[in-house]
């Protein structure tokens, strides 16, 4: 089977879901989250069964790549998307009430039919090799998430966040387009194979003119600095279901596609140099501002933008290494930071939205005594800081520390310097998590946070994802 | 090589040139009077205006013109496919169940605008 | 064949605990039933791969492969691991089957099984590690497992404590053993044990460092196998069930020091010097112990010394580059230890969990069985001649004689008081008459399930010296040991055999009372109360330039200095972030436009 047959499943049953909304009750609203989730289980399933070149023979393949790197991002996809239809579901009493229609009951249905949708665009954006097709893909999950972070239709910051996200990803996307028009002005390609053997003899001027518009672009969509503005109102809008698929579905592709597409920059000698002291500057400014910002920071989920703007720091720094030999590659490296990343990030936000379910409230406060409302809670928050902040055993450490290892062999030792500041930054950051957790004491008459099965299940299987990764970092690396 | 792009020149130059005459002509060609109040309102000697000029429409219509964009829009992808059609068909059938699927698709978005009353004027 | 079989030893005591603590916790039979199978099924194995002689490497897990380091779940399966599995499922069958009696009451009889199982897996990975690393996490998987099993009686204070103490103990000499794994890898980048011997061998090491990287290595024993000066957390550690002392303090995990020593033989006879310091340790240990021994009246801590002393027996002869003589001790040593430690469990048992010698007395004629093995077994460790622990005894004494002539005569007095300890605890405990009614009025012979162990280990502490039993176990080099030949340690050896037991006979014959009081042997040369002082000199010192150090740097510069600037540059990015969508715009196309010229100039 070839791999893109997952692709137009996961956009069939995107579109069978939303014509099944239209026609359900408002009442069976629920049951749309549960057969999202049953597809996306399915396709993940499938996943599993492709193997890379089957061989077919199709003119899909030159727009098209199934390595089993592209494999790996698509699994990693299916994965977010599955576990934010799960914190979706979860979410679903705070989204009845901000989502009323003018008339009606609310309107939840589309809020499980449209991630499939952006799921199927992060998926046709891990496989492709053209710019057009980088561009489409890129476009459909931006367009499904400016829905999405607008969604709460009765809720103000929700609206807010909705219309910063849609001006400001317009103006990247333009950026983007202009960009890729230059790089085909300048190599007459659009086929990312075409245009690496092209680019060597491309002019210099045009060719780092288009390398500094798609960076641009990109970085807006990894939130790095300083493109980054959007990430903190945004995310604090959004509903927070969409802040965890933004913050690692919208992560994991952007920088999928920025390894695709800054790859024949890089091997070109003459404009090495250049690409890669711009994407050191730019790693540094991230993780700087980032780590800085976040320092005090009292709300949860602005805390969490300002972790993922800085985390984009430390991924930039791997991809900026360009390490090509030995068994960490920087591709291989970003793929676990990644996955390390997606395991404690929806972590974090599974306990964000369980703790807001209860008490309504996204602030650092809301975590006071938490150990004793809810003592797996507490340990779940204990797990995602420890991880975030990089505490040995945790997936999180590794993540770093690869990326360190990276750095080092570049000899990029300022930027180690830095990152080093701000991984210490980051544990007094985190840490504060904790200290409200298990120091502080519930306010009085602060009732016990009830947990969910499904939600149960969830933090049990990234507690342990997050555990495993951290001492078994082989399971992703040997993946690729 | 860019002479090319020529044209595309003439026409910028057209187009910036026909807009900044017609402002810079307006001002030159224009008798300016007295300016007061009075003599820049609508009505000089008539009823005095109620409300905004510019009256609040219905959502409706935004929403019907938006799907009438979107829509139109998409058949304009039908015109490239349909010239390479008559050539292509004979080797690659693939082309037109690729279109049928987008056809199908557009089918899906219409019937998701109807039902959800996207449509429906009077409600 | 063989590689499947060790993975199975390997991981059934593994599934046999997970089992234990998630399911069947509340079904205390069951869990019993299912670990003491386990324990015999991993016997019969290793007696298997013992008999089927294929050595080999297996890689059972790839852990991790990183910059070149590789480190992995590597079983190791030759003549000394297979020897040393025997020892261990050996007793621990045994020990199991001992406790099913002696545990049958016990309110947290789950939890002991499932912490036996626990051992028996940590135990196995030491055995068969084929590198350092694997070997240092089952190191301290086992130091867990010890834990857990010291303070079974956690509710005891005074169990709670010496679970504490050895474990922190132990920290201390792992510390030393973790450094010199770092030592080495860097020095060869190798762990395994092949790989490091190859790399010894080729002279890759600087000798200064070698020697270094050795004693660091050798901190491991001295915390493991309770040699001096980390010697005091084992008496303590005789707070748990007496089956544990005797599997765990006594015959497999303190020897799993020694263990280590002749797996890393190759470092040591590469180290000089450093051979010589490990060697004297063991010789002051085994001295110390012994005269400890003497004067304790706890019949769990006399053993608890004597282990300690035949340890530093053990240690010394790998210090005299005599490996092969310290492996064959481990391996007699751990039956007769065995069983003398289960005799004293049936002793205790029997007498209503008393453990004072002085309240016993005259069981001779309550509990022959007990009796008979006990002396039996104590006949081996005082190197009564032709039982198993003369054999071993008198290849390390060969080993002392021949290397350094000042180490043969400190043998030689351990050996004399061992034969006295010894004597006088035989003699107080069987002899004489009942002191106490109540203790040892009533005693009688234990059950058949008991009993049973304790006639296997005593039968075994006589033969084991013997070709049958010891030859497959140690191979080709059992040869050098089993001829007897006439010299001047085997005299000495008599003699000192005779003195010994002669003097005990003397002093405690028919007595009720202890006749002789050395305050310091009774109080242990005060090793805990100098510890505890240096512990708190340090801690108070430490505190004092702590709570300086803590006012100045830390509060002022530190933690107010980072405050400060960042509430500083958190504000001032605050003023940034306005959340004004223009601001945005505007700031996105400045941002732009940095690019654009840093990419263009």
């Amino acid at each position: 089977m070839p791999a893109y047959y997952l692709e137009i499943a996961v956009v069939v049953l995107g579109l069978v879901l939303l014509l099944v909304e239209a026609f359900t009750p408002p009442q069976h609203k629920r049951r749309i989250g549960w057969a999202a989730l049953a597809g996306i289980a399915a396709t993940f399933l499938l996943l599993l069964t492709v193997k890379s070149h089957c061989g077919c023979d199709s003119p899909m393949w030159q727009f098209y790549d199934d390595s089993s790197l592209s494999l790996f991002f698509k699994g990693l996809a299916l994965l977010c998307t599955a576990f934010v239809l799960m914190l979706g579901l979860e979410y679903l009493p705070v989204l009845e009430k901000y989502s009323a229609r003018a008339g009606g009951g609310p309107a939840t249905g589309e809020f499980f039919a449209l991630p499939v949708l952006i799921c199927a665009g992060l998926m046709w954006m891990a496989s492709a090799i053209d710019i057009t097709t980088i561009f489409l893909s890129l476009e459909l999950t931006t367009i499904g998430f400016y829905i999405m972070v607008a969604y709460m239709r009765r809720n103000v910051g929700s609206l807010e966040a909705g219309v910063k996200y849609l001006i400001l990803g317009a103006l990247s996307t333009g950026i983007l387009v202009y960009g890729l028009s230059w790089l085909f002005g300048a190599t007459g390609q659009t086929g990312l194979d075409a245009i690496r053997t092209a680019l060597p003899s491309a002019a210099r001027g045009p060719a780092l003119f288009a390398f500094a518009l798609i960076l641009i672009a990109l970085c807006f969509k990894i939130a790095a600095v300083p493109f980054h503005f959007w990430v903190p109102d945004v995310y604090q809008g959004a509903p927070t279901p969409v802040t965890a698929f933004l913050s690692v579905g919208s992560k994991a592709a952007g920088f999928l596609v920025a390894i695709r597409l800054m790859e024949p920059f890089l091997a070109v000698e003459s404009l090495r140099t250049t690409c890669i002291a711009i994407l050191v500057a730019v790693a540094c400014a991230t993780l700087i501002l980032g780590n800085l910002a976040a320092i005090p920071q009292g709300n949860f989920k602005r805390l969490l933008a300002y972790s993922s703007i800085s985390h984009a720091g430390f991924l930039l720094l791997a991809l900026a290494s360009d390490r090509h030999t030995g068994e960490l590659t920087s591709t291989r490296i970003i793929a676990f930071y990644l996955s390390a990343y997606l395991c404690m990030t929806l972590l974090a936000f599974a306990v964000l939205i369980i703790i807001n379910k209860s008490t309504g409230s996204d602030e650092l406060k809301a975590f006071d005594g938490l150990h004793r409302r809810n003592p797996f809670l507490g340990f779940a928050t204990l797990i995602a800081a420890a991880s975030l902040a990089g505490v040995p055993l945790t997936a999180g450490f590794l993540g770093k520390f690869f990326v360190f290892i990276a750095a080092a062999g570049a000899q990029q030792w300022l930027a180690i310097g830095i990152a080093v500041a701000g991984a210490a930054a980051g544990f007094y950051y985190y840490f504060k998590v904790i200290r409200h957790v298990y120091w502080n004491t519930a306010p009085e008459g602060a009732a016990a946070i009830p947990v969910s099965p499904v939600a149960k299940s969830l933090l049990i299987i990234l507690i342990a994802a997050t555990l495993v990764l951290g001492v078994y970092p082989q399971l992703i690396l040997g993946l690729l | 090589m860019l002479s090319e792009y020529l044209p595309v020149l003439i026409q910028m130059i057209t187009a910036t040139g026909l807009a900044a005459s017609m402002l810079i002509l307006s001002v030159v060609l224009g008798k300016s009077g007295n300016q007061s109040d009075i003599k820049n309102s609508p009505y000089e000697c008539g009823m005095l205006p109620i409300g905004e000029g510019q009256p609040r429409f219905s959502v409706k219509f935004y929403m019907v013109a938006m799907l009438f964009v979107l829509f139109d829009i998409e058949v304009v992808f039908m015109y490239p496919w349909a010239v390479v059609f008559r050539d292509m068909i004979v080797t690659h059938t693939i082309m037109f169940w690729s279109m049928l699927s987008f056809a199908g698709i557009l089918l899906v978005a219409y019937l998701y605008a109807l039902k959800k009353g996207a449509l429906n004027w009077k409600e | 064949m063989t590689s499947t079989y060790a993975s199975i030893i390997l991981l059934f005591p593994l599934f046999s605990a997970a089992a234990i603590l998630l399911g069947l916790k509340k079904k205390a039979n069951i869990s019993a039933l299912v670990a003491t199978g386990s324990a015999l099924l991993t016997l019969v194995l290793s007696v298997l791969v013992l008999n089927a002689k294929e050595w080999s490497s297996v890689t059972l897990l790839q852990w991790s492969k990183v910059g070149g380091l590789e480190l992995g779940i590597d079983l190791k399966i030759d003549q000394l691991s297979s020897g040393m599995m025997l020892v261990v499922t050996g007793v621990g069958a045994l020990v199991h089957l001992f406790s099913l009696i002696y545990m049958k009451k016990d309110a947290g009889k789950a939890r002991f099984f499932a912490g036996l199982s626990l051992f028996m897996f940590s135990m196995t990975g030491i055995v068969y590690s084929a590198n350092l690393a694997m070997m240092f996490i089952f190191w301290e998987l086992v130091g867990v497992s010890s834990y857990i099993l010291i303070g079974h009686w956690f509710e005891k204070n005074s169990a709670a404590d010496a679970a504490k103490k050895a474990f922190l103990t132990n920290r201390i000499g792992d510390f030393g053993f973790m450094i010199g794994i770092l030592l080495l890898w860097a020095a060869t980048r190798e762990i395994s044990f092949d790989g490091l011997s190859n790399a010894v061998a080729a002279g890759n090491m600087a000798p200064g460092l070698l020697a270094a990287a050795t004693l660091c290595i050798f901190c491991g024993t001295v915390g493991k196998s309770a040699q001096f000066p980390l010697h005091v957390w084992l008496p303590d550690a005789m707070e748990g069930p007496t089956p544990v002392s005797a599997l765990i303090h006594a015959a497999t995990m303190v020897a799993a020091g020694v263990y280590m020593l002749v797996r890393v033989s190759f470092l040591i006879e590469a180290s000089g010097w450093a051979a010589d310091v490990i060697a004297w340790i063991g010789g002051i240990s085994a001295l110390l112990a012994a005269l400890m021994a003497t004067q304790q009246n706890d019949i769990k801590r006399v053993l608890a010394y004597s282990t300690l002393s035949q340890l530093g027996y053990m240690v010394m002869a790998c210090g005299l580059l005599a490996s092969e003589a310290g492996m064959f001790h481990l391996f007699t040593h751990a039956w007769f230890k065995a069983g003398l430690f289960l005799g004293s469990g049936a002793i205790i048992y029997a007498c209503h969990h008393e453990q004072d010698i002085w309240k016993m007395g005259g069981l001779k004629d309550k509990m022959p069985v007990t009796f008979a093995t006990f002396g039996l077994c104590t006949a081996a460790l005082i190197a009564v001649p032709f039982t198993s622990g003369w054999w071993s005894k008198e290849a390390i004494l060969e080993a002392a004689y021949k290397n350094d002539g000042l180490l043969f005569p400190i043998a030689a007095g351990t050996a004399l008081l061992t034969a006295f300890y010894m004597t006088r605890l035989f003699v107080v405990v069987f002899f004489g008459k009942g002191r106490d009614s109540h203790v040892a009025g009533h005693a009688h012979e234990v059950p058949m399930l008991m009993r049973a162990p304790l006639i296997i280990l005593a039968v075994l502490a006589v033969l084991a010296g013997f070709a049958l039993i010891a030859g497959p176990v140690l191979g080709d080099e059992y040869a050098k040991y089993s001829q007897f030949h006439f010299s001047v340690p085997a005299i000495v050896s008599i003699l000192t055999l005779a003195l010994g037991v002669g003097l005990g006979l003397k002093l405690y014959a028919g007595r009720d009372r202890e006749p002789v009081n050395i305050k310091l042997f009774a109080n242990k040369f005060y090793f805990d109360e100098l510890y505890a002082k240096i512990v708190k000199l340090c801690q108070d010192s430490v505190a004092a330039v702590a709570r300086v150090l803590d006012g100045l740097l830390i509060d002022g510069v530190g933690v107010g200095g980072t405050r400060g600037f960042a509430n500083m540059t958190g504000n001032a990015l605050r003023r940034i972030q306005s959340g004004n969508l223009q601001g945005y715009a505007c700031l996105f196309g400045a941002g732009v436009l940095v690019i654009v010229l840093l990419a263009l100039l």
